[in-house]
C-alpha cells in the first residue's frame, strides 16, 4: 500500500516481494540429464553452431561461434553428448535452433579459454578479446555483448564506470545475493574493466537504499580505491535502468540515439563484472549465472548457482515445484519480464529471475475511461505523457505519437501498472513505436 | 513432490501476455470512494453544525445525480458509469456547496444540470463524460444556480446544532457571510466579523453547509494528500497564492489575510474542486500554474472586481485555460532539449 507524502515523480513502488528469496544464501541448482542452449541468447546476430550431433563436449566447450561483430559465443556448461540440434522455445517467445546436450555427469573440463591468471600487464586489446572469447553478455536483463559495449571508440573519453546494482524488479534478488556473497569477485572483475579507461575518474556502484547490507559488506571492500563510491539510490521503479541510473548519478542526460558512451559512462551489471573476473582471471567462459526464483506459488523460494542451458522446470523443482496452479511464469521480473509459456525454456545468459504470480496477482482487469488522474505522467521515468501517446496511438495518428516522444519510451511498464482506469498504455505505445518504424522504413 | 502441483498441469494452465504483469490494486472506483472518505469530515461538521436536514439534501444531491447520469447514458445508449461513483462525488460535493436553506428543487435542478450538461454533454464542447469534461461539474453548476436562482441563496442561517430541522428560509435566522462585510474592496477586517478561531472551526458561521468548518476540510486534504488522490501543489498551491495577494493588499495585514482565507469558499474549493482530474491541468507543471492562477484570481475577483463568490468563476476560468496551459508546459522528454510541441486535445478516440 502506497502511503507517503511527497507525490513521487519519475518512478512507482510497485510492492518489492523481495522477502520470499532476500536472505537466502545462494546455493547450487542441480543439473539434469538434457540440457538446451540457443544460439541466440543476445542482440545482436545469432551464434553459429560448430559441433554437429553425436559430438563429446565438455564443460567450457564452445558449441556454437559468434555470428558477427555484435554477437556472443555459446559454450557448453555440461559435458557429454550433443543429442540434437533443433529449434526449441526460447524465453522471450518464438522458437529458436538450439544446442542439446547429454549431460554425462563426469563434468571434464575443457581447457580455459586464456591462460588462467590476469596481470596488470594484459593489454586493454587482450582483455576485450577474452571478454569476447567468454562469451559475455549484459546479464542484468539487457543482454548486449559485452566485448562491444566496453570498447567505445576512444573519442568516448569514459570517465565513469557505473556498476549496476539497482535491482528495482520486484521479486529479484539474484544481484543483491551475487553482490553479498561474492564482493570480491565482483570488485576484481571491476578492476580489470577501470584498467581499460585512461580518462576514468570515478566508478559509482549503484545500489537501492533497501539494500544496507550490502552497502556495508561494498563499502568495506571498496575501502582502498579511492575512485570508488558506493552510492544508495532511493528503492523505487525502474531506477536501475540505464537512463534513471546515469542521470541519478552523474546528472547526465542520454540524448535520443545516444548511447551511455557517448555521456562518457559505461554501464556494467554485477553479475557481468562478476563474469568479466571469471574469464579474464580464471580462463572461464560464460557457463553459469546467479538467479533468483520466487513468488508465492513457489513452495520454496531460493537463490540458485544455474549452469546456463538448464531447463526452468528443473530449477522450479530445485525449489520444490509449485503449491498452486500458478497465473504466470516470468523470466526476469514482472515489470519488464516475459511471460514464459513453456517450463522447458532454458536458463539464458541474460536471465535474472524467474518470478511466479499467482492466478490472482497475473488478473488482469478490464480497461475503463481514463480519468485524467495523470498519474501515468508522474511515474513515467522519461517524462512522457503516456495518456496522449496511447490516445494519438487509438486514433490513429502516428505522427503526433511520435512527437510526443513514443519512441523514448523505454517501456519500463510503470504507466500501464500505475494506471486505475487499467488502460494498456504501454501496450498501445508499443504500437505506435512499431508503426513509427514501419513508416521510417518505408 | 508430495503434495504439490503436477508441473504438466501448472504448465498447461500457464498464462502468457505482454509486461508489465502486474497492476496497482487501485482502480478508478476505488480512487472515487477515497474522494468520499476525505468529504466525511466536512459532512459530519455540517450535520454538526446545521442538523440532520444537512443528510436530505446530500441524499437529493448525490442521488439525483447518480440516477440522472444513469437515465442519460441509457437514453444515449452509451455505457452506463454509474458504478465508477464519480457521479456520486460530483452530487455530494455540489449537495456540500448549498446552504441549507436551499429549497430541494434548486438542488435537484443544479445536480442533473451538473451530471447532464456539463460531465457528459461537456457543455457542449465536445465529447463529455468522466475524465473528458472541460469543465468542473459541481463549480459550474453551482456557479450557474447562483446565478439563476439568486433569492434562494440570499439568507444565510446561522448553525442551531443537530437537531435544526429543515428550514422555512423566511423565518430562520439570517445573516451576511463574512465574507460579505470585507468583499467591498477592504483592506482591513471590520469588526462584524467573526474571529478567526470561529472561522477555523466553522462556529456561527453561515455559509454553505460544507465549507464552514475549514478544520474539517483540512483533514480532508490531508487525507487526499497522504493517499496520494491529490497532488498536495493544487490545495497548498491555490490558498498560498491567494493569500499572498491578499497579504499585499491588505499591506501585510495578517488578521486581513488569514480572515481571507478562512472565509468562503476557498478551502473548500481549493482542496475538492480544484483538484478536480478531468477539468484540471494534466502536466505537472501545468497543475502548479492552475492552482496558482486560480489562487490569484480568487482573490482579484474578491478585491478587484468586488464578487465575493470569485472562486467558482476563477475555476472555471482555470477549467478553460487548462487545456492551453498544457499545451505549452508538456514536460521535456529526458534526452530532449525542448517540450514537445503539439496540440493538446483531449478527445476520446473510440467516439470520434
Ligand atoms: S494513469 Fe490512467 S487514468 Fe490516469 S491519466 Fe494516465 S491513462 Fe488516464
Ligand atoms: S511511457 Fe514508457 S517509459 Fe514512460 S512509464 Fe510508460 S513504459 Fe515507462
Amino acid at each position: 500500500m502506497e502511503f507517503s507524502f511527497m507525490y513521487k515523480e519519475g518512478g512507482a513502488h510497485p510492492d518489492e516481494q523481495k522477502g520470499f528469496t532476500d536472505s537466502k544464501p545462494i546455493i547450487d541448482a542441480s543439473v539434469p540429464k538434457l540440457m538446451a542452449y540457443p544460439i541466440a541468447m543476445h542482440i545482436g546476430a545469432p551464434a553459429a553452431p560448430i559441433v554437429e550431433v553425436g559430438d563429446q563436449v565438455k564443460v567450457g566447450q564452445m558449441i556454437a561461434k559468434e555470428g558477427g561483430f555484435v554477437s556472443a559465443h555459446v559454450y557448453s556448461s555440461v559435458s557429454g553428448e550433443v543429442v540434437a540440434i533443433e529449434k526449441r522455445a526460447q524465453a522471450g517467445g518464438g522458437e529458436v535452433d538450439s544446442i542439446i546436450v547429454k549431460n554425462d555427469y563426469a563434468y571434464t573440463r575443457a581447457e580455459p579459454i586464456v591462460k588462467p591468471g590476469y596481470s596488470s600487464e594484459t593489454s586493454n586489446k587482450e582483455i576485450i578479446d577474452t571478454i569476447r572469447k567468454a562469451g559475455i553478455v549484459g546479464m542484468g536483463g539487457a543482454s548486449f555483448p559485452a566485448a562491444v559495449k566496453l570498447a567505445p571508440p576512444e573519442e568516448a573519453k569514459i570517465d565513469t564506470i557505473i556498476l549496476n546494482g539497482a535491482e528495482c524488479e520486484p521479486y529479484s534478488t539474484s544481484d543483491h545475493r551475487v553482490m553479498l556473497e561474492y564482493t570480491d569477485e565482483i570488485i576484481k572483475g571491476i578492476d580489470i574493466v577501470s584498467q581499460l579507461y585512461p580518462d576514468l575518474k570515478n566508478i559509482y556502484i549503484g545500489i537501492e537504499d533497501n539494500k544496507k547490507d550490502v552497502k556495508e559488506v561494498l563499502e568495506k571492500a571498496t575501502a582502498a580505491n579511492k575512485k570508488v563510491a558506493v552510492q544508495t539510490l532511493k528503492a523505487m521503479y525502474p531506477q536501475g535502468s540505464e537512463k534513471n541510473l546515469i542521470k541519478s548519478l552523474t546528472g547526465r542526460e542520454v540524448q535520443p540515439g545516444e548511447l551511455p558512451a557517448d555521456v562518457h559512462v559505461i554501464l556494467l551489471n554485477v553479475s557481468s563484472a562478476r563474469a568479466v573476473y571469471h574469464a579474464c582471471e580464471l580462463g572461464e567462459p560464460l557457463i553459469e549465472r546467479v538467479i533468483s526464483v520466487s513468488g508465492a506459488p513457489v513452495k520454496n523460494p531460493q537463490n540458485l548457482k544455474v549452469r546456463i542451458g538448464t531447463p526452468m522446470e528443473s530449477v522450479i523443482d530445485d525449489c520444490e515445484g509449485f503449491s498452486e496452479i500458478p497465473g504466470k511464469v516470468l523470466s526476469g521480473g514482472p515489470m519488464m519480464g516475459g511471460a514464459v509459456g513453456d517450463l522447458s525454456v532454458p536458463i539464458s545468459k541474460g536471465m535474472t529471475a524467474i518470478s511466479v504470480l499467482t492466478r490472482k496477482e497475473a488478473q488482469i482487469e478490464e480497461p475503463e475511461n481514463c480519468i485524467m488522474c495523470s498519474e501515468c505522467l508522474h511515474v513515467c521515468p522519461v517524462s512522457l505523457q503516456p495518456i496522449l501517446i496511447s490516445e494519438a496511438f487509438e486514433r490513429g495518428d502516428i505522427e503526433k505519437a511520435e512527437k510526443l516522444g513514443a519512441m523514448d519510451c523505454i517501456e519500463c511498464g510503470n504507466c500501464s501498472f500505475i494506471c486505475p482506469s487499467k488502460i494498456p498504455l504501454l501496450e498501445n505505445i508499443r504500437g505506435a513505436k512499431a508503426a513509427i518504424q514501419a513508416r521510417q522504413e518505408g | 513432490m508430495e503434495n504439490s502441483v503436477d508441473m504438466k498441469k501448472a504448465q498447461n494452465k500457464l498464462q502468457v501476455g505482454p509486461s508489465p504483469h502486474i497492476r496497482t490494486r487501485r482502480t478508478t472506483k476505488s480512487m472515487m470512494i477515497e474522494m468520499l472518505i476525505a468529504l466525511v469530515p466536512p459532512i459530519i461538521a455540517a450535520s454538526y453544525f446545521f442538523g440532520w436536514w444537512v443528510f436530505v439534501q446530500l441524499a437529493v444531491a448525490s442521488g439525483v445525480a447518480v440516477l440522472s447520469e444513469y437515465a442519460f447514458q441509457k437514453m444515449t445508449h452509451r455505457k452506463v458509469t454509474i458504478k465508477d461513483c464519480s457521479a456520486l462525488v460530483t452530487g455530494t460535493l455540489l449537495g456540500l456547496s448549498f446552504p441549507v436553506t436551499a429549497p430541494l428543487w434548486v438542488v435537484t435542478v443544479t445536480s442533473i444540470f451538473a451530471i447532464v450538461v456539463v460531465k457528459q454533454w461537456n457543455a457542449g464542447l465536445g465529447n463529455g463524460g468522466i475524465g473528458r469534461n472541460y469543465l468542473n461539474p459541481a463549480v459550474t453548476a453551482r456557479v450557474c444556480a447562483k446565478i439563476f436562482f439568486t433569492p434562494f441563496f440570499t439568507d444565510w442561517v446561522l448553525p442551531t446544532g443537530f437537531s435544526a430541522g429543515p428550514y422555512g428560509g423566511v423565518d430562520a435566522v439570517s445573516s451576511s457571510t463574512p465574507l460579505e462585510f470585507i468583499g467591498h474592496g477592504a483592506q482591513s477586517v471590520s469588526n462584524q466579523v467573526p474571529a478567526l478561531r470561529e472561522l477555523f472551526l466553522g462556529v456561527n458561521l453561515g455559509g454553505n453547509i460544507g465549507e464552514t468548518s475549514k478544520l474539517a476540510i483540512l483533514i480532508g486534504m490531508l487525507y487526499l494528500i497522504f493517499r496520494r488522490i491529490i497532488s498536495p501543489k493544487i490545495p497548498l498551491l491555490f490558498i498560498g497564492s491567494t493569500v499572498l495577494v491578499m497579504c499585499f493588499w491588505g499591506s501585510f495585514d495578517l488578521e486581513f489575510m488569514l480572515t481571507h482565507a478562512l472565509t468562503g469558499t476557498l478551502f473548500f474549493g481549493a482542496t475538492y474542486m480544484a483538484t478536480d482530474y478531468s477539468s484540471g491541468a494534466l502536466t505537472p507543471a501545468g497543475k502548479t500554474v492552475f492552482a496558482i492562477g486560480g489562487g490569484v484570481l480568487t482573490a482579484l475577483l474578491r478585491l478587484v472586481f468586488d464578487y465575493p463568490g470569485g472562486l467558482g468563476i476563477a475555476i472555471i476560468i482555470m477549467n478553460i485555460c487548462a487545456p492551453f496551459i498544457d499545451q505549452k508546459l508538456m514536460p521535456r522528454i529526458y534526452g530532449h532539449k525542448k517540450r514537445p510541441n503539439v496540440k493538446f486535445d483531449r478527445q476520446n478516440p473510440n467516439q470520434l
